[in-house]
């Protein structure tokens, strides 16, 4: 007896972000596909939160070249140039697709797609919707979903990729009640974002718990560069529960200064020639610096003030920062946002091709949860291209992949069933598990990192793997479920970043001397996978 | 940062389990949050430390998904931006309950249309992105579908469906024409109440920009409500968007009207076209208010219909012509404030026009300047907030401070729409008496003796639902007056 909730289908899509449901869109010409989104689709994921904006050549006075080089300077060179190539060639034709589709983006007088200036790029390439650029992608994506022929089964949680014989053909999930959900399917495009949500302070949804990096681990795939995790700069302090909401990069982008207490706009002295709009990695340590030195505001971050802008140009450009911040009673209009680093993008993940492939036959995916795009430093306004160019990719990918007889292994359905049973007669609760990982995380795994602080945090999150989580109800499955990934995803950025004796990009290690030109470093991607784990050497160097 | 205070926050939360059968109930808990906390912060410290059982939906906690939209203290609200108070009450938005907190939004959702993008690949001009950017910013949280009460009675696709209606029909990249769609899924069925717009966590104003601009498009396809019809061709044959039926209020009273002692203000007039041929008694009684309260009126006999009939159902040719004929008439007498005491003429003057002068509601007028006490009257009084006053004019304290002054007793309703506005009791009256019914019932329930409201179009509809008198604020005054006269 296997289950009796079984879905059969194609594609499998799991997640309803933005490159989960580019890439549904995508499958969909192929064959049926089903979507299986852990929220209400369209309201999960990071896709509806991120601002700023999408980063594509649309000027002819950029190039895709200059585009490229960007990114792998920002990323530190650890990116993929393969990878970062499709990016940058393909992101003005997904950012086509998104207004043939109806979005509405911001126009420049001419009629042409606007494009502000985001850090670490040396042209004004980010297409952007006011600061909702996110939530109207989404929109965009759903609005078309909605005419296509795509089944969404809302609300069911995977908690694992289903194998039969070395290859991935489906995969199992939850319901609201926790009654087990079987899904069949030539193919799994895996879209499940990232995991910012390991750490106590971050910008990320409830869902960003990097579920998919742990799904995948557990189906042998290998994942690359997991101790790359970006920091946003700039994160709210206020109220204390939401601290870690992102305040948008436009925010700098249209003229935003970071300043300390005592007035000192100090980006001028860590990077005087692009000051607030360097790479993310250098502004977020400069000012977790500044705060660690004691030039930190009352509440614990730094000032960004636009008030010494047009009212008028805030409210066109700003306008959800200006909501946000009057709804807790600042108006940045007139005074300055309070703002501290924040846990914001994992880098890495699953490796891909530039097709979308991992490493399991059957298995593909995109968005955040793959790593290799963006190196050691992801450039504000390439997550959202990223998920329009290899969502669509993956998808294609998936898509053709032949259609055949599909079998579940019901020694591994059994597996499933006694570890669910397990949490239902476990003893601790997730809810506090999840507090000590986080605070572990943040801790010992943050901005700043030393090998003595990994040691320390991994064998804390050794102790909670042994901890025998409890459901109080078949609806609490997931959170279990949930908090073991948590776990497992937090192992792998620890160990990624013991595994790389450098400091580079997001991973900085304050033991270790700071690596000057990391395109002459020895070193390249981290890996793990269940059968392998190490650094690779640098290509040419 | 470890210098953060806590807080003890005291919340009732109403529990149920549908599929158990069992009862909908109030839990109270009881639990500690940092200073500053969310609404939301409190629901997971409860799911987190006392009750893991609680369910509830979050997803950004930054205002963007809008998966956790529940009612606080009776209003909806997004858990996330909400601040946290003691004693809230949490209860599900009104839509079908899954469990606790968690509504149904799925089958709402699944029906709003997507776009079927054209071969045209033509980008949308950049009014038509700032006509469309408005309405745009939805997060299909549902508050608006949760609250509206045309959806209760009749067959309606709602606020928010009929808001991407409109979005899709500004848009040139989606080639359909949907708006004769529209009509069949209820656009004239909206009572113009704006119990969605003030719902709405991204206050988008789906009346006036979405339902009533698909209303012109629908003019313009000839699909208007013969009834509408027939009321825009009187305003533009008469002037008056009702019929004649005796002598008019303008008729009866003399341009200017001087008070009976000292001028302590001087307004002029806008009359409306209820007060001036159909409710004209209750127009003349707060002339008598208004006299013996020190406050000269000059009213301009030329003035017109103010144009709120034409534009709540889209037939908005002549409104122009209307507006400067209004405006002219008191700018070419100098005047600097405007009284308005009909709540649909006041909020369209407010709102649709432009003007000169400020425009002021009798309410605000008469809290302003004060009044003369009336004598109490020994009544039981409870107070119908008419849509276009409350929501239109966000005017809610002054007519209650009036009527504590006259009335021995006041109770309060919940406020909701009566079904008299947004042309659907002359277009559709059938659903006019279902939301009128509704009334009705509230008000057999506060047991009192009268009705009180500010609105003509109020006060005719509701009548019609209860035997109750209902009375104007302004004729329940001059009764204390006359109580009072009497009395010495």
């Amino acid at each position: 007896m296997v289950a009796e909730n079984i879905v059969e289908c194609h594609v499998l899509v799991i997640g309803s972000g933005g490159a989960g449901t580019r890439a549904a869109i995508e499958a969909a010409r192929y064959g049926d596909v089903v979507i299986m989104s852990r929220s209400v689709a369209g309201k999960g994921g990071c896709t509806p939160m991120a601002e700023g904006g999408f980063n594509a050549v649309m000027n002819p006075e950029d190039c895709s070249t200059l585009h490229a080089e960007d990114t792998l300077r920002g990323g530190a060179y650890l990116n993929d140039p393969e990878l970062v190539d499709v990016l940058v060639s393909e992101a003005p034709e997904r950012m086509k697709d998104l207004v043939n589709w109806g979005a509405v983006f911001d126009l420049t007088p001419e009629k042409k797609l606007a494009q502000r200036p985001f850090g670490g790029q040396r042209f004004n390439r980010t297409c952007y919707a006011g600061d909702r650029t996110g939530h109207e992608m989404m929109m965009t994506l759903i609005e078309h979903l909605r005419v296509e022929n795509i089944s969404i089964l809302h609300e069911i949680s995977a908690i694992e990729l289903l194998k039969s014989g070395g290859k991935v053909c489906g995969a199992a999930g939850l319901d609201r009640n926790g009654n087990l959900v079987l899904i069949k399917a030539d193919a799994v495009v895996l879209a499940t974002g990232g995991a910012a949500q390991v750490y106590e302070v971050n910008t990320n949804c409830a869902t960003g718990n990097g579920q998919g990096f742990a799904l995948a681990y557990r189906a042998g795939a290998e994942l690359i560069d997991m101790e790359m995790v970006q920091f946003h700069p700039t994160g709210a302090v206020h109220p204390y529960d939401a601290r870690g909401r992102l305040i948008t990069e436009a925010v700098r982008g249209e003229g935003g200064l970071l300043m300390n207490k005592d007035g000192e706009r100090f980006m001028e002295r860590y990077d005087p020639e692009r000051k607030e709009l360097s790479t993310r990695d250098i502004v977020s340590r400069s000012i977790a610096t500044e705060i660690l030195e004691g030039r930190g505001t009352g509440k614990g971050g730094v000032y960004l003030d636009v008030s010494h802008l047009d009212d008028r140009y805030i409210e066109e450009k700003l306008p959800l920062m200006l909501e946000q911040f009057l709804n807790f009673g600042v108006d940045i209009r007139k005074e300055p946002m309070e703002v501290a680093p924040t846990a914001h993008h994992f880098m890495g993940g699953v490796r891909i091709d530039t097709n979308g492939a991992t490493t399991v036959d059957g298995l593909f995916a995109c968005g955040e949860v793959t790593g290799g795009i963006h190196g050691a430093n992801r450039l504000g306004g390439n997550s959202l291209a990223d998920t329009q160019v290899f969502g669509k990719r993956a998808g294609e990918s998936a898509g053709k992949s032949p259609v055949a007889e599909k079998e579940i292994d019901p020694v591994q359905v059994e597996a499933i069933r006694a570890r669910l049973d397990g949490y239902l007669a476990g003893e601790k609760s997730p809810a506090e598990v999840r507090k000590q990982l986080k605070e572990i995380m943040w801790e010992s795994a943050g901005i700043y990192r030393t090998e003595k602080g990994l040691k320390k945090a991994l064998s804390g999150i050794v102790d909670l793997v042994g901890e025998k989580l409890k459901a109080k109800g078949r609806e609490n499955l997931i959170d279990c479920c949930t908090v073991a990934d948590m776990i497992t995803t937090a192992l792998l950025v620890v160990r990624g970043s013991i595994l790389r004796p450098e400091s580079r990009g997001a991973n900085t290690r304050t033991d270790l001397d700071p690596c000057i030109k990391p395109e002459e470093s020895p070193y390249g991607h981290t890996f793990q996978s269940l059968e392998k784990s190490g650094i690779e050497k640098a290509e040419g160097n | 940062m470890s210098g953060i205070k806590k807080e003890k926050i005291n919340v009732s939360i109403l529990r149920q389990d549908p599929s158990s059968g069992s009862e909908p109930e109030f839990r109270d808990y009881t639990v500690e949050v940092n200073e500053g906390a969310r609404a939301l912060d409190v629901l997971m410290a409860i799911r987190d430390n006392i009750d893991p059982s609680l369910s509830f939906r979050h997803c950004c906690g930054a205002g963007q998904c809008g998966s956790c939209a529940i009612k606080i203290n009776g209003e909806p609200k997004l858990a996330c931006m909400t601040a946290a108070a003691d004693k809230m009450i949490l209860e599900p938005l009104d839509l079908p309950v899954l469990k606790d907190l968690s509504v149904d939004l799925v089958s709402e959702l699944s029906k709003m249309p997507g776009l079927v993008p054209c071969e045209c690949e033509e980008l949308p001009e950049k009014d038509e992105i700032d006509k469309i950017k408005p309405i745009r910013d939805c997060i299909e949280c549902l508050c608006c579908v949760s609250v509206c009460p045309a959806m209760k009675v009749v067959d309606f696709a709602g606020p928010t469906r009929m808001r991407q209606e409109m979005r899709l029909a500004l848009d040139p990249r989606d080639s359909r024409n949907r708006v004769p769609l529209t009509v069949d899924e209820g656009l004239f069925t909206c009572t113009t109440c704006h119990a969605c717009y003030l719902s709405c966590p991204k206050d988008i104003e789906i009346p006036g920009k979405a339902i009533e601009k698909l209303r012109e498009l629908a003019n313009r396809q000839g699909l208007t409500l013969d009834r509408h019809k027939e009321v825009a061709e009187l305003v533009r044959t008469t002037g008056r968007s009702v019929e004649r039926s005796g002598k008019t209020f303008l008729e009866k009273v003399p341009e200017v009207i001087e008070p009976y002692g000292e001028v302590r203000a001087e307004v002029g007039f806008y009359v409306g076209c209820m007060y001036n041929m159909r409710v004209v008694q209750t127009c003349l009684d707060t002339i008598e208010v208004l006299k013996r309260n020190g406050i000269r009126v000059i009213v301009p006999k030329e003035q017109v219909c103010c144009g709120s009939p034409l534009i709540r159902t889209g037939q908005t040719q002549i409104l122009d012509h209307l507006k400067k004929t209004n405006i002219d008439c008191f700018v070419k007498r100098g005047i600097d404030t405007v009284l308005t005491m009909c709540a649909g003429c006041g909020a369209t003057l407010k709102k649709d026009y432009e003007t000169p002068f400020e425009v002021i509601d009798i309410n605000q007028l008469l809290v302003k300047y004060g009044i003369e006490p009336p004598e109490i009257l020994n009544v039981k009084v409870t107070y119908h907030d008419p849509c276009h006053l409350l929501r239109g004019q966000g005017i809610s304290e002054e007519p209650r401070e009036l009527i504590r002054m006259v009335a021995k007793e006041f109770v309060e309703m919940p406020s909701i729409c009566c079904g008299a506005g947004g042309g659907v009791r002359s277009g559709l009256p059938d659903e006019a008496k279902a939301l009128g019914k509704n009334r009705g019932i509230e008000i057999e329930k506060t047991g009192c003796d009268v009705v009180v409201t500010s609105c003509p179009f109020c006060e005719f509809h509701i009548q019609e639902s209860t035997d109750r008198p209902v009375k104007n604020i302004n004729s329940l005054i001059l009764e204390g007056y006359r109580k009072k006269d009497g009395n010495c």
